[in-house]
């Protein structure tokens, strides 16, 4: 039984991971417009060879305009991504896909994944106190949260920006390190990567701070009333302990198993908040991307952020069942 | 905004009965006003403030002049009005956004409410869909599909139809999960089977009760989208030839608002946005209450009220728990006065039975003996007196909160009803019991805590193999003889057991009631058995309190109780009892 739990989890992230690389395939196909001579033409402007194989590979990518069979693309189309072969990117000419994503996705994984862990705990270590103490001041702090995370991620960008760089002259305007700085393992070229990292962390933070306290302290009031919190208080256990090994410990479930959702919220937000600031990330590169029209480029990085996203919430998912001994033992898991 | 989403999915109590429209009103509240206020504000700005600003789009020679007397917020970088073009811009946004609302709660409906109500491989399909769409994030996707299509082909309704196909899928999770738990019910069940269609059965029995869920997803897909669209329009990526808060965010951003301070550009749409986001979220507060109740605002908490009667006559020889005309009151609208004058006398190693039907007060008097009633409970006088074994008197309505934590479960343990909830589900049995060791008894060695729980697992006949299964691995017997070996770890003098046999059946209830007198008489500690089952009370307890609203109307030995009933409500509850015999209120055997 133990098994069920996980295999079942693989094999629907398989289904997930084969939808997004289908969708991948499907969408330049379906939509106007002829992105393969587009891209052929700016490859030219680039002074890039017109040979037969670029060609080639961009219409694996992109649609032949029915000279193979849909069939034929696709698995050509898959073979490559087996591959890791995502084509040239135009934009960046003559640097490969895979490339210019290699370089920019670290610094995306940190921003994004420290950022959103430390939202996750704040936020769920608020809502477990909000809720514990509920009926004191606290309670106003909730629709005061909610209020931040009904902003948008950019705007809340642009008045940092304006408040803290432009105003109080505290952090730098924009990019990711300083730039007369080699990028390597230097301790100086890390201070400088944290320093730039400072204010983009701030925006996704306050901005997706509010939602892990609202669904932590609606879990937390629900989790008070149940019996095994009554029976702990019947024991004569501290309070601290109530809380945090009784009532919080369940209230928790909830938001880790509804990760997938904030997530998703997240890396959409942190996207443009990558342009605000100029950030070398992922979000900066798929914008160039589609203001350039490099659709091997953007194409590569839907994957790519598709995957690690799908890849975060397999690891929470498994982290799920390590926390909750009901889930692993149940078999309909949907 | 995760706010809104699946994380308030637990236990939506949806109204019981159909016809309760009332209930799936929002309670009127401040929050509830401030959101309906400030939305409404918004959308009237939006609808009305186009009408009666100048033309947006009329350029003058008086690039970025800070708000002034003629241009209330000042201009673009191009002389524009900004407040003008703010009251097309909010237009554009609420447009947007009610359209996509509107797709993404029926796509979610169909996929959430129809999927879950069809069952079986059509409910795995679409369940399996929505999981699909949730985990692709979906901003991506839209600037992916948006960078495909040609600027000039990219209209309001192409940006519109694409964010409602990425936006529905958390809403569908959820209406899923409650369309499931809604069609099992019986009222839903009974229409299936006298073979009403199913489009009624949907519309009628099922589309009310989840409305409030409708709704509530409905407020957050309009925010969902407004934030979308914004987000981009502000790459570059909206509707052609639109204008929503975004656009304008964008040509603030490329004329350099932000380089050039002139904040009156960049601040008040984001600040529009920002605003009708906070009060959808509040009016979703108030829908949230209906969906749980259980959210709603409570009154504070005060102080009990105690009155406590100075020790007058001696406590009765041999008692070990004194409860003198104790009240508990339900401080509510209209009072109700759940424990009226109530006083008992519990001897050492006795067994008192406290019965009396649903509602009669007993649980809340167990409750308030060892103060565990929570607001709007109170007591409002009496004294409960604990006779400790070495001679001291306890005076449990006047223990601070520090002395009282450490009175419970060391003198006076408990055995809740229901012991599957009584558990924490998340950690094994063995951290449960040794939380009260570690608590209690700090001093003890890690060997000695596993060793007591060993000992009290063997009391009460369970294999301590079983210590280290989580609760839902152990059958219902077996979870309530967890709970009595827990509240045996400290050798209390006084257990209060609430119905602690009543969700079992009669075979597991008969050895539990064994086990209980059997260990009684092994560690001879109080046992106060409240249940509403008045044959068993006859059979297992020293002496029997009857309670009927709120107040104890008979007190005396058991065997009394059974011969000589004085109290007619008695009597009447030992007729209601056939025997197997035939033999009117007869022991069980």
């Amino acid at each position: 039984m133990t098994m069920n739990y996980y295999v079942r989890k693989a094999a629907f992230y398989l289904a997930a991971l084969w939808a997004a690389v289908t969708l991948n395939f499907v969408i330049p196909r379906m939509l106007p417009g002829n992105p393969v001579d587009i891209l052929m033409a700016k490859l030219q402007q680039r002074g890039g060879t017109v040979d037969p194989a670029a060609r080639q590979a961009y219409e694996t990518l992109l649609g032949t305009g029915g000279r193979d069979s849909v069939f034929h693309e696709y698995v050509t189309y898959l073979g490559n991504l087996l591959r890791g072969e995502l084509g040239v990117s135009v934009s960046a000419f003559p640097a490969k896909v895979s490339d210019v994503i290699a370089g920019s996705l670290p610094w995306t994984i940190v921003l994004v994944g420290l950022s959103t862990l430390l939202s996750f705990l704040f936020g769920v270590g608020l809502g477990a106190v909000v809720g514990w103490k509920r009926g004191t001041w606290l309670d106003s702090l909730v629709p005061a949260t909610t209020v931040l995370s009904a902003v948008p991620y950019f705007w809340l960008a642009l008045i940092l920006v304006a408040l803290l760089s432009t105003g109080l002259g505290w952090f730098p305007l924009s990019g990711g390190y300083d730039v007369v700085l080699d990028p390597g393992w230097s301790a100086e070229f890390i201070g400088s990567a944290i320093y730039h990292g400072i204010l983009p962390a701030l925006t996704i933070v306050i901005s997706s701070i509010g939602g892990w306290l609202l669904g932590m302290r609606n879990m937390m009031v629900s989790a008070m009333s149940e019996d095994y919190v009554l029976t702990a208080r019947a024991k004569g256990l501290r309070d601290s302990r109530i809380m945090i090994r009784y009532a919080a410990r369940n209230a928790v479930l909830p938001s880790v198993a509804g990760f997938a959702i904030s997530l998703g919220f997240v890396v959409s937000g942190s996207i443009v908040t990558e342009l605000v600031f100029s950030y070398p990330g992922i979000g900066s590169k798929l914008l160039q991307a589609v203001q350039n029209n490099d659709y091997a480029l953007m194409q590569g990085i839907f994957l790519v952020i598709t995957i690690a996203v799908l890849g975060a919430n397999l690891v929470v998912d498994l982290l799920y069942g390590l926390i909750d001994a009901r889930t692993r033992d149940r078999s309909a898991v949907a | 905004m995760t706010n809104l989403s699946p994380l308030t999915e637990v236990t939506p109590e949806v109204p019981r009965s159909r016809n309760r429209w009332r209930g799936l009103l929002p309670r009127w509240s401040p929050r509830l006003g401030a959101g309906l206020g400030l939305a409404g504000a918004i959308v009237l700005f939006g609808l009305i403030g186009p009408l009666l600003t100048s033309d947006p789009a009329t350029i003058r020679d008086i690039g970025l002049t800070p708000p002034s007397g003629e241009h209330v917020l000042g201009t673009t970088v191009t002389g524009q009005d900004i407040l003008a073009q703010l009251a097309l811009s909010t237009r554009g946004s609420l447009q947007i956004g009610l359209l996509v609302g509107i797709m993404a709660t029926l796509l979610s409906g169909v996929f959430g409410i129809a999927g879950a109500y069809a069952g079986g491989v059509v409910d795995e399909v679409f369940s399996l869909f929505s999981n699909v769409m949730l985990v692709i994030p979906g901003l991506p996707l839209v600037i992916v599909i948006a960078g495909f299509v040609p600027p000039d082909q990219r209209g309001t309704a192409t940006i519109s139809l694409v964010l409602a196909i990425t936006g529905w899928a958390a809403a569908a999770r959820v209406l899923r999960a409650q369309t499931l738990s809604l069609r099992n019910r019986d009222y839903v069940a009974a229409a299936r089977v006298s073979g009403e269609k199913t489009w009624r059965v949907i519309c009628v029995e099922i589309l009310p009760n989840l409305l409030p869920i409708l709704a509530s997803q409905f407020v957050f897909a309009v925010v969902l989208a407004i934030l979308s669209e914004a987000g981009l329009s502000f790459l570059g990526l909206g509707a052609a030839n639109s204008s929503t808060l975004g656009t304008m965010l964008y040509y603030a951003q490329n004329g350099f608002a932000l380089q050039r301070e002139a904040w009156w550009w960049f601040v008040p749409p984001g600040l529009i946005i920002a605003l009708f986001g906070g009060a959808l979220a509040l009016i979703n507060f108030s829908i949230d209450e209906i969906i749980n109740p259980k959210l709603r605002d409570r009154a504070r908490r005060k102080r009990d009220v105690v009155a406590v009667l100075p020790e007058t006559a001696a406590a009765e020889q041999d008692a070990v728990l004194t409860v003198k005309n104790l009240n508990v009151v339900y401080q509510a609208d209209t009072p109700v006065h759940a424990v009226k004058d109530v006083s008992l006398t519990l001897r050492r190693g006795e067994i008192l039975g406290l019965a009396g039907e649903s509602g009669c007060g007993k649980t809340t008097l167990a409750y308030a003996i060892n103060r565990l009633h929570r607001p709007p409970a109170e007591v409002t006088s009496g004294s409960v007196v604990f006779h400790d074994r070495d001679g001291e008197d306890i005076d449990v309505l006047a223990l601070a909160p520090e002395e009282l934590r450490a009175f419970r479960w060391v003198k006076l343990s408990m055995v809740f009803q229901g012991a599957m909830n009584s558990l924490n589900p998340v950690t094994p049995v063995r951290a449960q019991l040794q939380d009260v060791l570690r608590t209690h008894r700090s001093d003890m060695s890690t060997s000695d805590r596993e060793q007591q729980c060993v000992e009290v697992f063997r009391l009460v006949g369970i294999d301590p193999e079983r210590l280290g299964s989580y609760p839902h691995e152990l059958s219902g017997g077996m979870r309530q003889r967890v709970m009595i070996a827990t509240a045996l770890l400290l050798d209390p003098q006084v257990m209060i057991m609430d119905e602690p046999t009543t969700a079992l059946d009669v075979l597991v209830q008969r050895e539990i009631l064994n086990e209980i007198r059997r260990l009684r008489d092994e560690l001879s500690f109080a046992v106060v058995f409240i249940t509403h089952d008045l044959p068993l009370l006859l059979e297992l307890s020293d002496r029997i309190a009857v309670m009927r609203d709120g107040e104890v109307i008979e007190y005396s030995t058991a065997e009394d109780l059974y011969l000589r009933p004085q109290h007619p409500y008695t009597r009447q509850l030992l007729a209601s009892f056939p025997s197997l015999t035939g033999e009117r209120g007869a022991l069980i055997p």
